[in-house]
């Protein structure tokens, strides 16, 4: 065990007698202090972007993609926000991977964008485009479209606008989906109500009890520490003789590090909403922030080059540390673990 | 057997040739799982209300239910060293069977459809090499035992053409432990052996999804429904779910991205209702109902959801907090009888 990781568990052993259980965990500033608003926000910035893009539109009947990187950085910086939530709204209808699809290995997303691209303009049209594939939508799309490796082989301008029109679309989806209004009880009751039944549902709770609510959104912190150390950091990274830049994400918009730490600093938000008391936890988490933050590369070129190589290495060892402290210290307290049988495979 | 218990309960069941599942109040599943900190086997209601427990002396996998006799045998997770012969009417074991030196039992088992043998799926310990053990169903001797066709047998069935299908998921794994051997080579298949032994047929995935595990199988019209789990990229969406209707290929179904990807790679189980398949996957958290056309129908998520079986026009389906839920019309509801302090394992085994 090394020296870190033995501190970790100290704290976290520390931080778990101050009086554990569930009834410390506050769901209510978890879902109404920081998820909610999160998605509100995105939901601003997609509609921003898609305004900007109307306004260009009605001024020159065109488009200017260059001009349009700001504000679609602003939305991608505020979907890292809620980029690791996979439950309710953002996992029906696929909406979380409409908007952001990666990795995508295979190459799905450009090809069936191209065939957007150069293909009938009827499937622009906003009730065609939204049953398009999650792979051809979102900042996915917009950042080949933005940022081209190439000339395009026709005018991006038309799908650029159908894509923004798109995604402000799902972030107003979103948003309701979460929403609390009494005539449209959203996923935010799933978590905060759990165990009662929306009027009118036939379908059991989501979540029989709190236990359950606190269970499901523990999954998504850990997923979303796992989806930066396996995923955002460790594609990139291959293997010591084979690294793989090309993997990297976001390569064109060089946000590869940027997305990393604004993830991390919004599960950080997370964190302090749910257990404030979850000190190692945070600790650990601001631990992989500052390194984050030290890191400068857009394009996660360091992966090839041994001395920068070491410093992504151990900002991945420090994304995983923080989920084992977390595992260590919130678990316990939320009264929650890890599955048993997505543990246990057979 | 040696022991009273054991004597007693050999003894009701000679004494009491009669029984049948009816005697031990009609079950629709047996469902392994953890209570507390011990390890049972349930008969379970359609209601979801358990008529009989059984301590297993580990954790189980699946079970096998005899056609007519209330008589389970309950199969210990890969790497097997034991399958347990279980009365359900007194809850004795009646017989403890052992893979012969070298073998190791794989989880999953079905009996001929007299009831009269009962196979095994089975590997060979040092190179996974399948094999589908034979064991009468009186004394419990082992009589024989067949080439699976494949690497790493998981899934037996038995199709209505009394030929038995075997899922060979292709993995090699260390005998000691669940270390996989082979995951660049691996080839899975599913091979439909005659009541003999022989190989009568024998079907496998295109190249490029050599890495997809086939591993459990459902029946479906005149073939079975086939599970995958994907060894590949997980970021890939590629099917999970196929169908293999003897004397054509397999055919896979639907992998778009937005419907797939929530299973995380990973079928843990399936089962087939009239024009209905699912399948579950506890890593994403979610049941996937589709048509036997391959149409997809329905997602519905469930914490670490597992076990499936038919109930009524679609599903029941079973979680690792307690949870035992009824599918059907695109609903999920918890089933009236409620379990607490249980997780179900993998597998809910349709009696009869």
């Amino acid at each position: 065990m090394s020296r870190l990781s033995f501190a970790a568990l100290v704290l976290a052993t520390l931080g778990a007698s101050f009086g554990p259980g569930p009834a410390r965990a506050d769901m209510d500033q978890a879902v109404r202090g920081v998820i909610i608003p999160a998605y509100a926000g995105f939901a601003r910035a997609a509609a921003a972007l898609n305004d900007e893009v109307t306004a260009q539109f009605d001024s020159s009947g065109t488009c200017n993609p260059e001009a349009l990187r700001p504000a679609y950085n602003k939305a991608f910086d505020a979907w890292m926000s809620v980029s690791w939530l996979h439950f309710g709204p953002s996992e029906d209808e696929g909406r979380g991977l409409a908007i952001r699809f990666w990795p995508d290995p295979k190459g799905l997303g450009a090809k069936a964008q191209r065939a957007l691209l150069i293909g009938d303009p009827a499937n622009l049209q906003p009730e065609k485009f939204a049953v398009q594939s999650v792979a051809a939508r979102g900042l996915t799309g917009l950042e080949r479209l933005l940022y081209p490796g190439a000339e395009p082989e026709a005018d991006p301008c038309p799908l650029i606008r159908a894509t923004t029109t798109d995604m402000a679309a799902l972030a107003d989806a979103l948003v309701q989906g979460w929403g609390e209004s009494a005539d449209a009880p959203g996923f935010a009751r799933a978590l905060l109500q759990p165990g009662s039944e929306a009027p009118g549902s036939e379908e059991s709770p989501r979540y029989r009890n709190q236990t359950e609510a606190l269970q499901a959104l523990f999954t998504q912190l850990m997923g979303g520490l796992e989806f930066i150390a396996d995923q955002r950091l460790g594609r990139p990274l291959g293997s010591d003789d084979k690294p793989r830049p090309e993997r990297a994400e976001a390569r064109a918009s060089g946000r590869a590090t940027r997305n990393i730490s604004l993830e991390l600093q919004s599960i950080r938000r997370l964190v302090a909403g749910l257990e404030p008391g979850a000190e190692a936890t945070l600790q650990a988490l601001d631990r992989a922030i500052s390194e984050a933050g030290r890191l400068n590369e857009p394009q996660m070129a360091g992966v090839s080059d041994p001395a920068r190589r070491k410093q992504i290495l151990l900002l991945q060892r420090y994304v995983r540390a923080a989920r084992a402290t977390a595992l260590s210290e919130m678990a316990p307290a939320l009264g929650v673990g890890l599955g048993f049988n997505s543990q246990d495979g057979d | 057997m040696a022991t009273r218990r054991g004597f007693l309960a050999g003894m009701a069941s000679l004494t009491l040739p009669g029984l049948g599942w009816a005697d031990v109040g009609s079950p629709a599943w047996l469902a392994a799982a953890k209570s507390g900190e011990d390890f049972v086997l349930h008969g379970l209601g359609p209601d979801g209300a358990s008529l009989f427990s059984i301590p297993l002396p580990a954790r189980g996998h699946a079970a096998a239910a005899h056609p007519s006799r209330p008589v389970a045998v309950a199969f210990a997770r890969r790497p097997g060293t034991f399958a347990l012969v279980l009365d359900c009417f007194t809850g004795a074991e009646l017989h403890r069977l052992t893979p012969p030196e070298g073998r190791q039992f794989n989880g999953h088992g079905a009996w001929s459809r007299d009831g009269a043998v009962l196979m095994t799926s089975e590997v060979v310990a040092e190179t996974s090499a399948g094999r589908i053990g034979l064991w009468e169903a009186e004394t419990y001797a082992r009589i024989g035992e067949w080439d699976s066709g494949g690497i790493g047998p998981h899934d037996i069935k038995l199709l209505a053409d009394g030929s038995l299908v075997v899922a060979n998921g292709g993995i090699a794994t260390d005998p000691g432990d669940r270390t996989m051997l082979n995951i660049d080579t691996m080839r899975p298949n599913l091979a439909r052996l005659s009541m003999q032994g022989e190989l009568l047929e024998m079907a496998e995935l295109e190249a490029d999804l050599h890495q997809n595990s086939i591993r459990h199988l459902a029946l479906v019209g005149g073939g079975v429904g086939f599970a995958m789990q994907w060894q590949g990229d997980l970021a890939d969406p590629v099917p999970l779910l196929g169908r293999w209707t003897p004397g054509s290929a397999p055919q896979l179904f639907d992998a778009d991205p937005a419907g797939i990807l929530v299973m995380k790679g990973y079928a843990g189980s399936i089962a087939a209702n009239g024009d209905q398949i699912a399948i579950s996957s506890p890593r994403g958290g979610a049941v996937l109902v589709y048509g036997t056309d391959g149409t997809p129908l329905a997602t519905h998520r469930r914490a670490d959801v597992c076990g499936l079986a038919p109930l009524d026009g679609g599903f029941a389906a079973s979680d690792g907090a307690g949870g035992l839920w009824q599918i059907s019309g695109g609903r999920i509801a918890e089933l009236p009888q409620r379990h607490s302090g249980i997780a179900w394992d993998n597998h809910m085994v349709t009696i009869g």
